[in-house]
């Protein structure tokens, strides 16, 4: 039975997971929720999702959410197709797992919150907090020194491999950028490492929402709507 | 013997000295000074570029990001102390899950409100109550799906504990002692997770100094 990959068509995390799909060759189908409508809050939903979030995938009846398990467990299932995004040799696992955490707390929560202040907070409703936005945007900025120092020694975040550690960064990445933000030219190492995994053919494939036209198959979940 | 460079009262290092003691890996604390901004010093951002405690130094092997190094030392040492990541590929895939879950659906909230209660008025400064109140808010909405999640099974991987249940410790035992325990203990099964975890011989060795 082919992976269902229940997400939003633009949903930061659910590019994530498609990004990797895709890298790997992998077949799914994709059945569009619509959170502008709040699907993602019905019971239907979170009777799988608990924090009623987008995504999870059903994979023959395995159910499981948070996009980078999702994409760690995609990764290792399909180790032998596509590019390789997960290391082997113990040494090489460490490091990896430094670059994946590296994303997760010194990369996310800035570009997260930037994207929610200038982007998504408007969609809700809801007014940018400017004085959050100046100290995120400090924030960001002496982060990202560091990713120019680790860059300049290699050429992806966890060595000279591309790893799944360099593709996390992609959605926010693109809606930093989207919103004017653009704080990877200024550094020479981290602009070639973004235009590096932003070129590749994965990201741009979904990088525009998922759609009919590359998802193996699309699906109207009428019942959450 | 794991050089473990951070500081004894730091979330992060007291994160790898548990471990060490779940696994009975000896390990040698040296301080690195953050009251006087050590930890920015050219000399050690050369190793640890984000200026962050800890890092360690296995035998030459430089590591840093405390749930990295975490990973690193379970799985060099699968076959003694405490097991804390499966081998098999579903638990595996729940235990990552969990460990996601704690990142983004815990500590994001929790680490905020620990910053303004807790760091801040140590350095004499003012917390920022409003975001206080939205993080806990948030925490609030985050942990009643806990509740659901430990209404089924013992930990939040599965039946047994992982080093996702861990990671929580740090971050949750500030956030528990420093006026919010009631945010836990009136979630039953929550309550019930938390004693266990944080009852364990391995965390009451380091929680108050690695």
């Amino acid at each position: 039975m082919v992976l269902k990959l229940y997400g939003f068509t633009t949903s930061i995390c659910t590019l994530r997971v498609a990004v990797v799909l895709k890298e790997k060759n992998v077949s799914f189908e994709f059945i569009p929720v619509d959170i502008l409508k709040s699907a993602h809050k019905a019971p239907e939903f979170t009777a799988y999702q608990p924090f009623g979030q987008v995504p999870y995938i059903d994979d023959d009846g395995l159910i499981l959410y948070e996009s980078r398990a999702i994409c760690r467990y995609i990764a290792a299932k399909y180790a032998s197709q596509g590019t390789p995004l997960l290391p082997s040799d113990p040494t090489a696992i460490a490091l990896f797992e430094q670059a994946a955490s590296i994303e997760a707390s010194n990369y996310d929560p800035f570009v997260s919150g930037l994207a929610w202040e200038l982007k998504f907070t408007k969609l809700f409703g809801g007014k940018t907090d400017e004085a959050r936005v100046k100290s995120l945007q400090g924030q960001l900025s002496a982060k990202l020194d560091a990713y120019d120092v680790i860059l300049g020694k290699q050429k992806y975040l966890a060595g000279n491999d591309i790893t799944l550690a360099d593709l996390f960064h992609l959605p926010y990445g693109a809606v930093i950028l989207d919103i004017g933000l653009d704080k990877f030219s200024s550094r020479p190492n981290v602009a070639r490492w973004w235009k590096d995994i932003s070129s590749r053919a994965s990201w741009k494939t979904v990088k525009g929402g998922i759609h009919q036209g590359n998802a193996i198959h699309y699906r109207v979940l009428q019942s959450a709507l | 013997m794991v050089k473990l460079y951070g500081s004894p009262t730091s979330t992060c290092t007291r994160l790898v000295a548990l471990i060490c003691k779940e696994k009975n890996i000896p390990y040698e604390l040296i301080q690195v000074n953050l009251a006087k901004g050590e930890q920015k010093a050219a000399s050690f951002t050369a190793i640890q570029p984000f200026g962050q405690v800890p890092y360690i130094d296995d035998d030459g092997f430089i590591l840093y990001e405390s749930r990295a190094i975490a990973r690193y030392l379970i799985k060099k040492y699968p076959n003694q102390g405490t097991p804390l990541i499966p081998s098999d590929p579903k638990a595996q895939a729940l235990f990552e899950q969990a460990a996601s879950i704690e990142v983004f659906n815990f500590t994001n909230s929790v680490q905020p409100i620990v910053f303004e209660k807790v760091f801040k008025p140590r350095f004499g400064l003012q917390p920022n109550e409003e975001r206080v109140g939205e993080a806990l808010k948030t925490l609030q909405e985050k942990l009643d799906v806990y509740e659901v999640i430990l209404s089924k099974q013992k930990y939040l991987a599965g039946d047994f504990l992982t080093l996702a249940d861990l990671t929580h410790l740090p971050y949750g035992t500030a956030f528990y002692t420093n006026g919010f325990a009631e945010v836990f203990d009136s979630r039953p099964n929550l309550a019930r997770w938390w004693k266990d975890i944080s009852n364990r011989p391995a965390w009451l060795a380091v929680k108050d100094g690695a």
